[in-house]
């Protein structure tokens, strides 16, 4: 018995580290958004009308846009270059990140 | 020939009010009725690849206009997206724009 409490947390254990560690990392996001702040403004509230904002926005969007970004698929020479330099974890935390921030709302009718 | 002049400043300035309209938000409900199909609906998702279509309550205007011209003109690819703005004007895409940038509850 004591045996298959011990197998069980030890599962448990390493499922949920194994999540953790999976999990896109808020506070790291935060600390890679230093380059994102120029334009898109502190938390992602840009307020210049050219930079939109991102602040609120669905993650897996920001993903998806600046993967479209570093791949070219999307063409903007600042967002491109930026985007160059991001690895698929920068990305996942920027994403995080940002759309943990209070922000863009879905219209409603 | 003064009153020629003032007759051509103001045709001018009707001209140039003509051009430079201001976004209609009311006009923008009504030519943005098709995009509330996908951007009005909370976490709606986008199909191949999948992932929420974009939050635009509370953006810039000038942002969504200029994302709208990226989707016309080639510089972002989605094919929805560019089958709903190809046929957009400036004024359309600016009313629009104006009436999604309005906050929301």
């Amino acid at each position: 018995m004591k045996q298959l409490i011990s197998h069980v947390l030890a599962v448990g254990v390493f499922v949920v580290s194994a999540n953790v560690l999976a999990a896109a990392d808020i506070a790291k996001g935060k600390e890679a958004s230093a380059a994102c702040v120029a334009c898109h403004g502190v938390g992602g509230h840009s307020t210049s009308p050219m930079f939109p904002i991102i602040a609120g926005q669905h993650a897996d969007y920001i993903i998806h846009a600046l993967r479209a970004y570093k791949t070219a698929q999307r063409k903007n020479p600042v967002m491109q270059a930026t985007a160059q330099v991001l690895s698929d974890e920068d990305i996942n935390n920027l994403a995080a990140y940002f759309s943990a921030q209070a922000g863009l709302k879905t219209l409603r009718r | 020939m003064k009153r020629l002049i003032t007759y051509l400043l103001g045709f001018g300035l009707l001209l140039s009010s003509a051009v430079y309209a201001a976004a209609d938000v009311e006009a923008g409900r009504v030519k943005g009725q098709t995009c509330l199909g996908c951007h009005g609906i909370v976490n709606y998702n986008n199909a191949y690849p999948s992932y929420h279509v974009p939050k635009l309550a509370g953006q810039h205007e000038a942002y969504l206009v200029s994302a709208m011209k990226a989707y016309k003109t080639g510089l972002r690819s989605h094919a929805t997206m560019y089958g709903n703005v190809a046929d957009l004007s400036e004024q359309d895409m600016q009313d629009i724009a104006a009436y999604f940038s309005q906050d929301s509850q």
